[in-house]
């Protein structure tokens, strides 16, 4: 009877997720095998078109392997600039950590669409950065910081880099002081101590980070859209661009399935090659 | 203090800098005289937060996106305290289960998430009418965030307390009221505050669900910036920003202490 009750705390959300979550995934992958349809957004009976389409025209198989890269290059920019920060903060005095853990979250707590028009204001070509090289004779015409890849992997860094440091610094605040302690007083070199101690304990942060930004970086919509002005074009982009625009509901859904696959056998892959290496 | 130490300092010190630097440079700009984004700015003055007073569409937006967020925090506040409460206390060994179930809504892509609640009640027949689907989707979004604050102010208290309080005569209820809602109050409050600042500023679910008529900020604020150059969207932005940082300052100064 007691096991009974307690079940109600957690029905409406088991309810919610339920209907609101795994049923709408279900409709897409269903989606994906619907046949197209002219004025509409699927038709009658079912086909692979919205697949072959996809691997066929060149113009959207190339955005795959593009938007891995951004990915990628994304995780890998965030992991350089978030390490230091998050050991900085995970060694600074208490007086410190607060502050700079509130300046690492900061971007957290402005919308996505501001953080995105603010690399627009310093990239553009008559932006901070344009104009302030231009008037101090540097550059006579504005170098290319926006509407390129260039643009879009900073802005997207600068995007995600939270979701990097914050797994990184709970795996970081995790590990015993005293085990580098005792290293150093067995004589090891503070570069030993991390190639050894520090970074082997960080690892399940660095996997979790690295994962997460490459997830996010390649599902967003409002930074390459905004930065890369349409000319970068991220395979979602294009789901959006036949789903909402084009109003092609089973080819949109096929897009979409092949990108969260292709990610995920990425993600498979990474976490495979870093457990090999470390364990 | 050696050479190495020095790059490394340096180095955080830029990467701070890069964190904070185009939301400051939105600042600034909402304070440029001209009629255009340029730099240096023409002059300071506020005349692009009147232009954006003015304006109805940028009001409505912030007032729509602030009645959105109140009512999607108020229904995930109760569902997700209340999945907190079992995954604590009952979950037992489907404890990770319930975890993960709970966290999906985070962990899967936010615009994959709301490509599939747009098919979902679009086949139910219901589609983007009344906002229903958009409801859905910011309480979906929401929810993780409760769920996870009520689980730190429930983290390492077991149920003895509200045990005693039975024990001694209370009723379930007074022992809930009296007991477990004091001891989670911080984590609900800071909860809601989250979900409340997650939903404001989430774009994925408002993009692909707004439908037809009032639309939320940052879809209002997505759509001037694709076509429209002048320091207002900064004026706009500026004002998001403050609003969002008054709510985690109010809320620190109410609960802050407590925790």
């Amino acid at each position: 009877m007691k096991r009974f009750r307690a079940y109600f705390l957690i029905a409406p959300t088991a309810a919610l997720l339920f209907l609101f979550v795994i049923l709408p995934y279900v409709t897409v992958l269903v989606m994906s095998f619907r046949a197209p349809a002219d004025g509409q957004p699927y038709g009658q009976g079912f086909s692979i078109g919205g697949y072959t389409q996809f691997f066929r025209e060149s113009y959207y198989a190339i955005s795959l392997p593009q938007t891995l890269a951004l990915g990628m290059a994304t995780t890998f920019f965030c992991l350089l600039l978030g390490y230091p920060i998050a050991l900085h903060i995970a060694t600074a005095s208490r007086k410190w950590r607060g502050l700079l853990y509130g300046i690492v979250l900061s971007p957290l707590l402005v919308g996505i669409v501001v953080r995105s028009y603010g690399w627009t204001i310093l990239l553009g070509n008559s932006g901070v950065i344009n104009s302030t090289l231009r008037d101090l004779g540097i550059i006579t015409r504005p170098l290319p910081l926006m509407y390129n890849n260039f643009g879009v992997i900073l802005a997207l860094t600068h995007v995600f880099l939270p979701f990097m440091v914050l797994p990184l610094l709970s795996s970081l605040q995790s590990m015993d002081p005293a085990i580098a302690q005792a290293a150093r007083s067995l004589g090891a070199k503070r570069l030993t101590i991390f190639r050894r101690i520090t970074f082997p304990v960080s690892m399940p942060g660095v996997q979790a980070g690295c994962i997460l930004v490459f997830v996010l970086a390649i599902s967003s919509y409002v930074t390459p859209s905004l930065v890369g002005g349409m000319r970068v074009k991220t395979t979602t982009l294009l789901v959006i661009d036949a789903l909402i625009d084009q109003f092609q509901w089973p080819f949109g859904s096929a897009m979409a399935l092949i990108l969260a696959v292709s990610a995920g056998i990425v993600v498979l892959v990474f976490a495979r090659l870093t457990r090999m290496k470390w364990n | 203090m050696n050479f190495a130490s020095l790059c490394l300092n340096t180095f955080r010190i830029m990467v701070y800098v890069f964190l904070l630097a185009p939301i400051a440079v939105v600042v600034l700009a909402s304070l440029n005289a001209g009629n255009f984004l340029t730099f240096p700015p023409q002059g300071l003055s506020l005349r692009w937060f009147w232009t954006f007073l003015d304006n109805d569409i940028f009001i409505n937006a912030i007032l729509y996106s602030a009645l959105l967020a109140a009512s999607a925090t108020s229904v995930s506040l109760v569902l997700g305290t209340m999945a907190a409460l079992y995954y604590v206390r009952h979950a037992g060994r489907d404890a990770e289960w319930v975890r993960i179930g709970v966290l999906l809504p985070l962990i899967l892509p936010e615009i994959l998430t709301a490509i599939a609640l747009l098919f979902f009640f679009y086949e139910i027949g219901v589609g983007t009418e009344h906002k229903i689907a958009l409801f859905t989707g910011h309480v979906l979004m929401t929810l993780p965030f409760i769920f996870l604050n009520v689980n730190t102010s429930l983290q390492g208290r077991d149920g003895s307390v509200e045990l005693a309080a039975r024990t001694l005569g209370a009723s379930r209820y007074t022992a809930f009221r009296r007991i477990t809602l004091p001891l989670i109050a911080p984590g609900v409050s800071t909860g809601a505050v989250f979900a409340f600042i997650i939903s404001f500023d989430t774009f994925g679910i408002s993009f692909i669900l707004k439908g037809t008529g009032s639309a939320p900020l940052p879809i209002q604020l997505f759509d001037y910036l694709r076509f429209n150059f002048t320091p207002e969207a900064a004026a706009v932005s500026t004002v998001s920003i403050l609003l969002t940082l008054f709510l985690v300052v109010v809320s620190d100064l109410l609960f802050g202490r407590r925790i």
